[in-house]
């Protein structure tokens, strides 16, 4: 559904690139998670994926239309979240979807179906300017369904939402990827992208350091270790046992048979610390 | 469609925005100044004040000129105010000027020194000439000093002066064309500034209002093109600058205009302004940035305002300037037989160019979505 072959970008129009000779693929229903710190081009990418960026060098194919001479129909199949909320303050969320939903070819989604998914129903003849920015960043995220797009790119989807809405945005990206929808999902929140994501690309300095599933990730760069609690002769006691080493597994079985167990947990690393390990850098 | 639509919703916002309320209310405005605040023409006639130092029978004679002369061939006994002390005077109101007979030597001191305006002390010397001498304030050029002078030699009876004054036709060159009033000759700079060129400064203010909240960026990824997102800004700007043209316009010269090309100009004109203020929105960020730019078009386009109420100065690089044309076209549209040609042809000329601007400007947008 997307393919980027040596893209380049520099905003300066020299050698300084933000998007520096990256290339990757996504492939239809999957959800692709475009991890990296603030500045290190993940927005860049995206924008040049969507056309907000003219495509400058490299080669970029997005559900079978190239970007260099982008055509609006792309657009039908195509649907944007932005992180900053941009809806009309002065219109009602109604308002809002209803005229979106206009501006596209193909068959779009009932404005109160959408409305009601995220949680705004009762709320939708309220002036988007009257809206929390939690509320304004549900209607960007509704809006970006409109059109039912088969490539849906989302910004930081659940950035600056309360637990319980950011969880009901998790499910909705879930759902509506069960159903085929391809995601590029862009985000710093490395939590949101384990949960999510099906494969995951590390972004530093305009560059993917490393392109994988969280599993293979956790595998490759996490400790083989499990996390016991249990009570020993009425003493509670933390133990940690290679599932490697084959003492250590023995150990492990015979702690299980004979104690009375009360946590147990296999110690994988976060994709968190995978990436500061891949790229020496922090997420912020 | 998808240009109706966006036309719709624009119109829907602006009717919610403040900037719509405060153009239409500027035009009520100018129009309540305009019916109840301005003359219809202003009083441009001269003040002189003049003391005959004459014996009586000169001085008749003098009188007798000056009565040939008066609108009504009467004088009026009056009273004028100097340096606080009332003067008695004889007023004579001719086509050009307000001649007012002082009494005395001093009442003509009261005015010269301290209403600074010209007087003139007319006698007779000891070779029995009459004499008259002007009491001017100093600022006066010589080109003034110069026509007093030939002034009283034609009056002195210089037969080749007034031969050769009396000898001159003024033609008109609009001969068909009717002079507008003093108030109807402000209309023009109002359609000009508010009619059109307010285009360019309220559309600049939408476009950022816009890129502020980034609407932009999320029409950019619709089915729609930028360019349906720009034009629908633009006819609703210009339907506003006929609604508002129209309020001001009606009651001031009733059915006088020529409509139909009024509404004509003002859409390609508006058009034209709209499209360079959108290129040069499309350079900035914010109104902050873009300001140093918007103040050098405002002071560009101000420039044909003093060739147009001083005819005399007229260079020719003040009428390439676009607002030059838009105030000579209302100028137009609004007289009585009025040279509509010349409209036709600037409304063509504006049509053309606000179309390549707005080509460079939707091309400049496409490439500055992220701004």
């Amino acid at each position: 559904m997307i393919k980027v072959k040596n893209l380049f970008h520099s905003y300066s129009n020299d050698e300084k690139y933000a998007v520096n000779d990256i290339s990757f693929q996504v492939e239809k229903g999957e959800i692709f998670g475009f991890l990296g710190p603030s500045g290190a081009g993940k927005s860049t990418t995206q924008n040049i994926l969507v056309g907000l960026l003219q495509l400058q060098k490299g080669e970029v194919e997005v559900a079978g239309y190239d970007v260099k001479q982008i055509k609006n129909k792309m657009f039908n199949k195509i649907g944007m979240s932005f992180e900053q909320s941009n809806v009309y303050n002065k219109m009602s969320g109604l308002e809002n979807l209803e005229f979106y939903g206009k501006l596209f070819d193909v068959e779009t989604r009932d404005p109160m179906d959408l409305i009601r998914m995220v949680g705004l129903d009762g709320k939708e003849k309220i002036k988007a300017g009257e809206y929390s920015k939690g509320m304004k960043h549900r209607l960007t995220f509704a809006r970006s369904m409109i059109n039912n797009p088969e490539i849906w790119f989302l910004d930081e989807p659940t950035t600056g939402l309360d637990p319980a809405i950011a969880s009901n945005i998790k499910d909705i990206i879930k759902e509506q990827n069960e159903k085929g929808v391809t995601v590029f999902l862009t985000t710093h929140n490395m939590y949101i992208a384990d949960e999510l994501c099906d494969r995951v690309a590390f972004i530093v300095d305009g560059k993917i350091r490393l392109i994988d599933s969280p599993k293979q990730l956790k595998l490759k760069y996490g400790e083989k270790l499990v996390e016991v609690e249990y009570y020993k002769n009425g003493e509670l006691l933390k133990e940690s046992y290679s599932t490697v080493v084959e003492e250590e597994k023995n150990k492990l079985i015979e702690v299980i048979g004979s104690n009375d167990i009360q946590t147990m947990h296999t110690k994988e690393a976060t994709l968190e610390e995978i990436f500061i390990k891949v790229t020496g850098r922090g997420l912020v | 469609m998808k240009l109706w639509y966006s036309f719709i919703k624009e119109l829907k916002l602006s009717s919610k925005s403040w900037y719509f309320y405060i153009e239409l209310g500027m035009a009520i405005v100018l129009l309540l100044v305009l019916l109840f605040v301005v003359p219809e023409n202003f009083d441009t006639k001269s003040k002189e004040y003049i003391y005959l130092d004459l014996p009586q029978v000169v001085r008749d004679r003098f009188r007798d000129n000056l009565l040939e002369e008066d609108l009504d061939e009467l004088s009026q006994k009056v009273e004028v105010e100097a340096n606080n002390t009332i003067y008695a005077a004889e007023l004579y109101e001719t086509v050009e000027s307000n001649i007012y007979l002082l009494d005395s030597m001093e009442a003509l001191d009261a005015f010269s020194n301290s209403e600074r305006v010209p007087a003139v002390h007319v006698r007779v010397n000891e070779d029995n000439q009459i004499v008259q001498t002007y009491y001017l304030q100093g600022y006066e050029t010589q080109k003034l000093k110069n026509l007093l002078l030939v002034f009283q030699n034609s009056k002195a009876g210089h037969d080749v002066i007034e031969d050769y004054r009396d000898n001159i036709v003024v033609k008109s060159i609009y001969q068909d064309a009717e002079p507008l009033s003093d108030k109807e000759n402000i209309l023009p700079v109002f359609l000009t500034f508010n009619g059109s060129l307010m285009s360019l400064f309220i559309i600049a203010a939408y476009i950022f209002l816009d890129k502020d909240e980034g609407i932009i960026k999320a029409y950019a990824v619709t089915a729609s093109s930028v360019w349906h997102y720009l034009l629908s800004k633009i006819g609703v700007i210009i339907i506003t600058s006929i609604a508002t043209t129209l309020i001001v316009t009606v009651p001031i010269m009733g059915l006088q205009p020529n409509y139909p090309v009024m509404i004509l100009f003002l859409v390609t004109s508006g058009f034209f302004a709209a499209s360079l203020g959108l290129f040069l929105t499309s350079y900035y960020k914010d109104i902050v940035q873009a300001f140093g730019a918007l103040y050098i078009v405002i002071v560009i386009l101000i420039m044909p305002n003093i060739s147009y109420f001083t005819p005399s100065w007229d260079p020719d690089w003040v009428k390439i300037i676009p607002s030059y044309v838009m105030l000579q076209s209302f100028k137009e549209i609004i007289s009585v037989n009025g040279n509509m040609s010349y409209v036709m042809l600037a409304s063509l000329g504006f049509a053309v160019l606000g179309m390549d601007i707005f080509i460079l400007a939707n091309y400049r947008f496409k490439k500055t979505l992220t701004l």
